[in-house]
């Protein structure tokens, strides 16, 4: 690997971590707004259910996202400030369907100490001013002037300096805050300040409440006309106003999340830290409070934000599971809970741990993921592309062409499969004991290929062989007209759907059909100058059943032409440049938008957006799909329409956001494909493929996808064994009746195929797991799982004690067959030199695998190395050992064997806390750190001095906004030898958020391309809210700020695919490339990933 | 108090708790373990009482130390000389990396008093001594390379930490005013004159690159702006209503203007509290908006060098001001400890249980990163105060004569102190002996 890389996501953050609902998009629209920390997404609501509008980056971790309607607005603003002290406010605009910045800025300074507890960010009600708690001791205030822009920020000192919660009240008079705060001696109180705008000071509020629950961290205030405050605590509920004090027991549970239900704020959904959704009510006499209830309503995913919509929906959305959109029944179901569940948005965060592994033997890796956490703890497998289900195969060689056929017009379900060969026609069909059966359709000529065939209206059938056009009853199956093509000429290529028929003879022929009932009709002939390569009739109009355009591909001048229909006139000629013709046209409509898709013989795909009335072909692009020629057919799946592209890499064509994306079919080679939707085999796929037949189901079009194991306890580490063909897990299972300490830690063993809990070891008391590998040693055959423990004992601040457990899996069961007992906890454990490498606290201790007289083995400690704070993360290449520390970033070891000692070679001297690390080649090493950074540091071995020597010199900095909890070597994608791409190493990367990213080192000559590039795309793409991709991508921590250097943003990068041509001519221009081969080279680096 | 580091580092990598709460929690418990360190050593060449400790900002690696056999030290703490052992990394003993004594010819000929980096790199390090004069080091060569004559004995130097745009050395002698010394043209830049007595010592602020305080033997803490004339601010012992918030206003007069309330608003023109926005930051915090009640403070200029107001009874013999800028400790010869509000001047009234202070030296004091805790040299031991209440936390004991100074490594959470028993003394936090290893003497601090 190098020192250049470059940074890409391959799955979105999809940890929820605000929401929000008002009329943003229009007065009219009610909207939900998600912010999944580096990302916000534009949701309407409708009838059919949530509808996404928008998903934008934002540069920066959102720490606060608040919409709010300044006076005299008939709609709402949205407010985003970011961890890094920026702040935007953004407004819809309605015409082109993009977020314009009203007003940005910066709110850091200089004095303070960033607060401990996270940043709050709110708006007074009456939309006076923005206040925020960025530092402890301050409060910032930025004031609204009259006509709602912001004015100059300033600070006002806040004495309570741990403070949990502010919130501004309601119905005052003058913007006032109450603070939620812990003193000296932890005991918790709220007060009140009202803001002088004038004076920039606080002046006392009008109450305060003194000694409250000892766990209350959340602050609600009261709409009017009751106003006041909610203060929610881990034992009870309090309302607080200036004359009113209400209190009632609750739980003991920690709430994570509420949501308002109405406006007049009586009702209030608060959802806890076990899942729980409960309803707080006001019970009111007019503006007097009189009490509160609570009801338990059911059980949710774990929520950090809740989002009541309308009619009783409400959005859930979770750092811990999945988020939901549930609704409130009036009545209890079975089981007593008001939720139903409608719908579940994955989420893979939070990331811990994660293998990637080849479980199909495919050559193509998946990640297979700890995430979630306590109840909704899972495995999720992830995939790159689309998994065929295979339902059932035959072995037939030599398919020339396939199609579906039914048995009457009106039929939902396809009944026939045509499968045409190079000198006959073989029609199959599902019989009654749904068997595919070898059939006959009487009309229908079997004796020859068959060119096309299609359903055709009035309950007929169409089949084209390179001498006739059949038409045939689909209910009689007798042939009922027949054309013939004139003599001396036979039909090459040809296409028909239910009313239509083209085909081209020898010559340049072009003949036009149209089908009646028991009738073909040459309605038009042409004749072109050379010979026709491809066609197509795909009715993308309104007519379902009728094209107004035909689309030719030409041999010899290699173009692509649009006819209109039925006069068979020219109307646009598009020369596709190059040498290799056509082999397939496709007319599509995607998401409303109609495309001319174009294959190539080469493996390339050619797309245009096509003009309907006009036939007018703009904003060509071209990819390479693979290196054999594409034959494109539609099919549909969940009631959309997509492309599939057959070939040497098969991949399915689809549309998001009104985006053209590819996603590989994880499948080796398919020769043909057709829809075959019969009644056994519903929403089928025909796929000809190596000398077979199958025919199978397809997983969801998305890139990337994704099987989730529920476990209901929360795995924190896994590592498979090739050997065993299982998975194991270290995992834990909260007891939430019996106080926060009581938790039970496993070793799990699971199928890697079933993903079936097969056997489990149990830990013993305040044992925790900490690591696990699968490893062999010297002189011994075996496989086994080595797993590292802690005791957490609960008189302790550090563990002192820990144990190695060595298991091997005999018959499906974990044997456990040595344990070593350690001095503190084993945070990491490695495979190394055929013994076991284990970081136990501040140590890194080697241990040999010892043969005893009785036979039995076990570890015993051959050497070690101190000197860490806490060697939280090790990984190994050869004799070198890379550490990563608690707080003291990388450092370098040696083993030596002939001295049977570890020695420390080098270390990076910045104070890096670690949160991963991996060895990218011999001399470079990549580090994830504490406050969302990459680095890379690299070995000095020809230092001219021991000082140079030892020091690992940093190399790369950037800011990827996202806590890396491992790294791991692999792929997601298949990687095709012949490729550029499949020569790149990558490093695959998990993270809190359910980010999977991949780190690909580059060489130098395409990162220089890339960098600049890059930088020219910071002038064309305009962050959201104005906030600066530079900044954002500059390596930050408290000591110091710097560029970002020797990594590049891929997400960036990529983006460029989705310019529209005359930005992308702007980059071409300013980079003196062609956008060809821009959209080439960045396409190649799509395929990373 | 504390959580479990095993639980913490499992909360963060669940995203449970937020990233820069863990480092904070992990430091400030590291911070409570704090003491003598049974791992490392620094072996002192001094032949004379240490006066100053410092370590670099860059790296927080290389310790300097001063003392009064007129030698200066440096050291490495990260990594001793023969660490590559895997005895050596167990216990490890620091040797410094060279040490400037009376044999250098360019050395100072009395106590030198002070030793402090050059901010920006290691590059540099600077040297004020009892023989009047301040040196300019280079590092590398151990060369002087710029020398300073000052009029009396020097006690305190300082560099700010956040300049980008001057490289001043403050100077506090026995002379009465406070002289600037400038680094990149080998001249004085400045006399600040104001106080009445020697000054013992001199503190950037951590806020702004132009604001100094310093401390003098009159009892006066004195702000100064270099970029103006005179200082705009004198810390006053007898100024402590810090906190009183005006008193909540009666609900019928809300309706009036508001500028016409009662007069507690007014009166409090003096100690108004605000920070400055984000769009001030070339201000020094003393500079207000010509607003409202401030105007005796909008020039300042020599109206405050009138101002007799002290902040000790006695010399003040120490300052270190809080990270985040809003703070600032002093010590007296009155053995008080002080902790004023920066922006209002304000004593805050926080009681320390000094009980008795070195009276004739100046004293360096250091604070944790999140400034909880703040260390003091009290007489033969140093104290950690709770900052905010004042309380002990705990004594460090382990020197043998009075302690001089302390400096706390914030990357490490080792404190490093230094005494009249010539000793330099790591307090580091409690690590775990591994049995495994090669038995060491723990009690090694004493031999």
């Amino acid at each position: 690997m190098s020192i250049w890389n470059y940074v890409v996501t391959a799955h979105k953050p999809t940890n929820v971590t605000h929401s929000c609902v008002g009329n943003f998009t229009s007065p009219q629209d009610l909207n939900l707004i998600i912010a999944k920390c580096t990302r916000i997404e534009i949701h309407l609501l409708s009838p059919q259910g949530l509808q996404p509008m928008l998903d934008v980056p934002i540069y920066g971790r959102i720490a606060t996202l608040e919409l709010f309607r300044p006076h005299g607005e008939t709609q709402d603003y949205l407010f985003i400030a970011t961890e890094r002290y920026k702040f935007c406010v953004l407004q819809w605009d309605s015409e082109t369907s993009e977020l314009v910045t009203r007003a940005m800025g910066d709110v850091s300074d200089r004095i303070g100490r960033p607060t401990d507890n996270g940043q709050i960010g709110i708006i007074d009600p009456d939309c006076r001013l923005i206040g925020l708690h960025l530092y402890d001791g301050l409060f910032k205030v930025i004031p609204f002037d009259n006509k709602g822009q912001l004015k100059e920020a300033f600070n006002i000192r806040l004495e309570e300096l741990q403070v949990l919660d502010i919130k501004f009240l309601y119905g005052c008079s003058k913007p006032t805050i109450v603070v939620l705060y812990q003193d000296n001696k932890d005991a918790r109180h709220v007060k009140t300040y009202e803001v002088a705008l004038k004076d920039k000071d606080f002046v006392e509020g009008p109450w305060s409440q003194n000694n409250l629950d000892n766990g209350a961290d959340l602050l609600i205030p009261v709409p009017p006309p009751l106003c006041g405050v909610l203060i929610i605590g881990e034992e009870t509920i309090v309302y607080c106003s200036a004359n009113a004090f209400k209190a009632i027991p609750f739980g003991p549970s920690i709430t994570k999340a509420y949501g308002r239900v109405d406006p007049d704020g009586s009702r209030y959904l608060l959802g806890d830290h076990t899942g729980l959704l409960s309803l707080l009510v006001i019970t009111h006499e007019k503006e007097k409070v009189t009490g509160l209830k609570t009801e338990p309503l059911g059980e949710t995913s774990i929520a950090s934000t809740i989002s009541y919509l309308d009619n009783a929906f409400v959005y859930i959305g979770s750092s811990y599971g999945d988020s939901q959109l549930i609704k409130l029944n009036l009545q209890p179901d079975a089981k007593g809970s008001y939720v139903e569940v409608l719908e579940r948005y994955v989420n893979l965060g939070p990331i811990v741990d994660f293998c990637v592994v080849d479980l199909e033997r495919q050559g193509q890796g998946q990640v297979v993921t700890c995430s979630g956490a306590y109840k909704d703890g899972s495995l999720r497998v992830v995939r790159n592309g689309i998994g065929i289900n295979e339902q059932a195969s035959v072995e037939l060689q030599g398919i020339k062409g396939m199609w579906s056929l039914r048995s009457s017009t009106d039929d939902p379900f396809d009944t026939f499969l045509v499968v045409s060969f190079i000198s006959e026609t073989r029609i199959l069909a599902m019989n009654l004991e749904d068997e595919l059966e070898e059939t006959e359709i009487e009309g229908f000529c079997s004796q020859v290929q068959t060119l096309f065939c299609h359903d055709a209206v009035h309950n007929q059938l169409v089949q084209v062989t390179s001498n006739s056009v059949r038409l045939v009853s689909s209910t009689t199956r007798e042939l009922r007209n027949e054309w013939f093509a004139p003599s001396g000429y036979s039909v090459n290529v040809a296409t028909a759907n239910a009313t239509q028929v083209l085909l081209a003879t020898g010559g340049g022929h072009l003949v036009y059909l149209e089908i009646g009932d028991g009738i073909l009709q040459e309605v038009k002939h042409a004749q072109l100058e050379y010979e026709i390569s491809c066609l197509d009739i795909n009715p993308i109009g309104e007519n379902p059943n009728h094209s107004q355009l035909a689309a030719v591909g030409m041999w010899t001048d290699i173009s692509v032409r649009i006819f209109s229909l039925p006069d068979l006139n020219l109307v646009t000629k598009e020369q596709l440049g190059g040498e290799i013709i056509p082999r397939s046209v496709l007319l599509c409509a995607f998401e409303g938008i109609s495309y001319l898709l174009c294959a190539l013989g080469d493996g390339h795909l050619l797309n245009f957006m096509l003009n309907t009335s006009t036939g007018e072909l703009t904003d060509r692009k071209k990819v390479s799909l693979g290196t054999q020629p594409i034959t494109l057919r539609t099919f549909s799946s969940k009631n959309t329409t997509h492309v599939f592209a057959a070939s040497d890499r098969p991949t399915v064509i689809y549309s998001s956001n009104k985006k053209l994306l590819y996603s590989n079919v994880n499948l080796k080679e398919v020769s043909h494909m057709c829809p075959f939707n019969s009644a056994a085999f519903p929403d089928s796929l025909a796929i000809a493929k190596e000398g077979e037949l199958t025919i199978g189901t397809i997983d969801d079009i998305q890139k990337l996808h994704i099987r989730s194991i529920p476990l209901g306890e929360h795995a924190r580490r896994i590592c498979h064994q090739e050997h065993s063909r299982t998975f194991a897990i270290c995992s834990l299972k909260y007891n939430p009746t019996s106080g926060e300490d009581s938790e039970m830690h496993f070793v799990r063993l699971l199928d890697d195929q079933t993903f079936e809990f097969i056997s489990t070891y149990s830990l013993d008391t305040y044992e925790y797991g900490c690591f696990i590998i699968s490893c062999s040693f010297s002189d011994d055959n075996n496989v086994y799982y080595c797993v590292g423990t802690a005791y957490v004992l609960p008189e302790e601040n550090e563990p002192t004690k820990g144990r190695i457990l060595v298991f091997t899996v005999e018959d499906g069961k974990l044997q456990l067959i040595a344990e070593k007992e350690t001095k503190g906890a084993v945070y990491c454990l490695n495979a190394f030199n055929g013994k076991l490498l284990a970081a136990i606290n501040q140590k890194i201790q080697l241990y040999k695998w010892v043969l005893r007289d009785d036979g039995t083995h076990e570890l015993q400690s051959e050497c070690g190395h101190h000197g860490h704070i806490l060697a939280l993360y090790v990984q190994t290449r050869g004799d070198f050992i890379v550490v990563g520390d608690l707080m003291k970033s990388i450092s370098l070891l040696i083993y030596k064997h002939e001295e049977g000692a570890i020695e420390e070679r080098a270390r990076d001297y910045n104070a890096n806390w670690m949160s991963a690390v991996e060895i990218l080649d011999d001399d470079i090493y990549l580090g994830a750190e504490n406050n969302f950074n990459l680095f890379t540091v690299r070995k000095n071995s020809e230092g001219a001095t021991d000082e140079e020597r030892g020091r690992l010199e940093v190399v790369g900095e950037y800011h990827l906004g996202e806590f890396i909890n491992r790294f791991r070597h692999g792929s997601l994608v298949m990687r095709l030898p012949d490729s550029d791409v499949g020569q790149i190493p990558t490093v695959i990367f998990g993270t809190i958020n359910g980010v999977i990213g991949v780190i690909a080192s580059l060489p130098h000559e395409q990162y220089v391309f890339l960098e600049k590039l890059q930088s020219n795309l910071r002038k064309v793409i305009k962050g959201v809210g104005g906030l600066s991709h530079e900044q954002w991508r500059s390596f930050n921590n408290e000591k110091k700020t710097v560029e970002a250097r020797n990594f590049l943003d891929g997400d960036l990068i990529e983006s460029f695919l989705d310019l529209n041509r005359s930005k992308m001519d702007e980059i071409s221009k300013a980079m003196d490339v062609s956008v060809e081969e821009l959209c080439k080279r960045v396409e190649e680096l799509t395929r990373l990933h | 108090m504390h959580t479990h580091v095993w639980k913490q580092i499992r909360d963060r990598e669940g995203g449970r708790v937020h990233a820069n709460h863990f480092a904070n929690s992990i430091k400030s418990y590291r911070t409570s373990q704090l003491q003598l360190a049974n791992h490392k050593d620094i072996v002192s060449p001094h032949k004379g009482a240490i006066n100053s400790l410092q370590i670099d900002s860059t790296e927080g690696r290389y310790l300097l130390s001063a003392a009064s056999d007129a030698s200066v030290a440096v050291y490495d703490v990260q990594r001793s000389a023969s660490a590559a052992s895997e005895a050596a990394a167990a216990f490890s003993k620091h040797r410094c990396l060279f040490v400037v004594d009376k044999q250098h010819r360019q050395a100072h000929k009395y106590a030198v008093s002070t030793a402090i980096w050059y901010p920006i790199d290691t590059g540099l390090f600077v040297t004020g001594s009892y023989d009047h004069h301040i040196n300019v080091w280079d590092t590398n060569t151990t060369q002087v390379v710029v020398n300073f004559k000052m009029p009396g004995k020097v006690h305190r130097t300082a560099m700010s930490n956040l300049s980008t745009s001057h490289m001043l050395i403050a100077a506090g002698t026995e002379d009465v005013q406070v002289r600037l010394c400038d680094i990149a043209s080998g001249a004085f830049a400045h006399t600040l004159s104001g106080h009445r007595d020697g000054v013992m010592t001199v503190e950037w602020s951590n806020s702004s690159e132009w604001v100094l305080v310093t401390g003098g033997c009159d009892g006066a803490i004195r702000f100064w702006d270099i970029r103006r004339a005179g200082c705009f601010q004198v810390l006053d012992q007898s100024q402590t209503q810090f906190g009183r918030r005006p008193p909540i206003l009666k609900r019928s007069t809300i309706t009036k203007p508001y500028h016409s309330q009662d007069s507690s608003t007014k009166m409090r023109g003096a100690q108004k509290k605000h920070a400055n926005g984000s769009g001030s930051r070339q201000h020094p915090i003393g500079r207000v908006p010509s607003k409202g009640p401030m105007k005796q403070r909008l020039h300042p200029g020599m109206l405050s060098t009138q101002d007799r107001a002290t902040a000790h009874y006695g010399a003040v013999t120490g300052l270190k001001a809080t990270e985040d800028g809003m703070y600032l400790l002093s010590a007296g010869s009155d053995s008080r400890l002080r902790l004023w509000d920066v922006q209002s001047g304000c004593d805050t009234l926080v009681n320390f249980e000094t009980v008795r202070l070195q009276i004739n030296k100046p004293l360096q004091l250091a604070t944790t990163q999140d400034s909880t805790l703040v260390f003091v040299p009290c007489m033969r031991s140093v104290k950690a105060f709770d900052m905010w209440s004042g309380n002990t936390y705990t004594i460090l004991r382990g020197h043998y004569e009075c302690v001089n100074c302390c400096w706390f490594n914030q990357q490490d959470q080792e404190l490093y102190t230094g005494g009249n028993d010539r000793q330099i003394l790591i307090w580091s936090p409690a690590r775990s002996i591994d049995g495994e290893g090669p038995a060491e003497d723990q009690d090694s601090w004493s031999s």
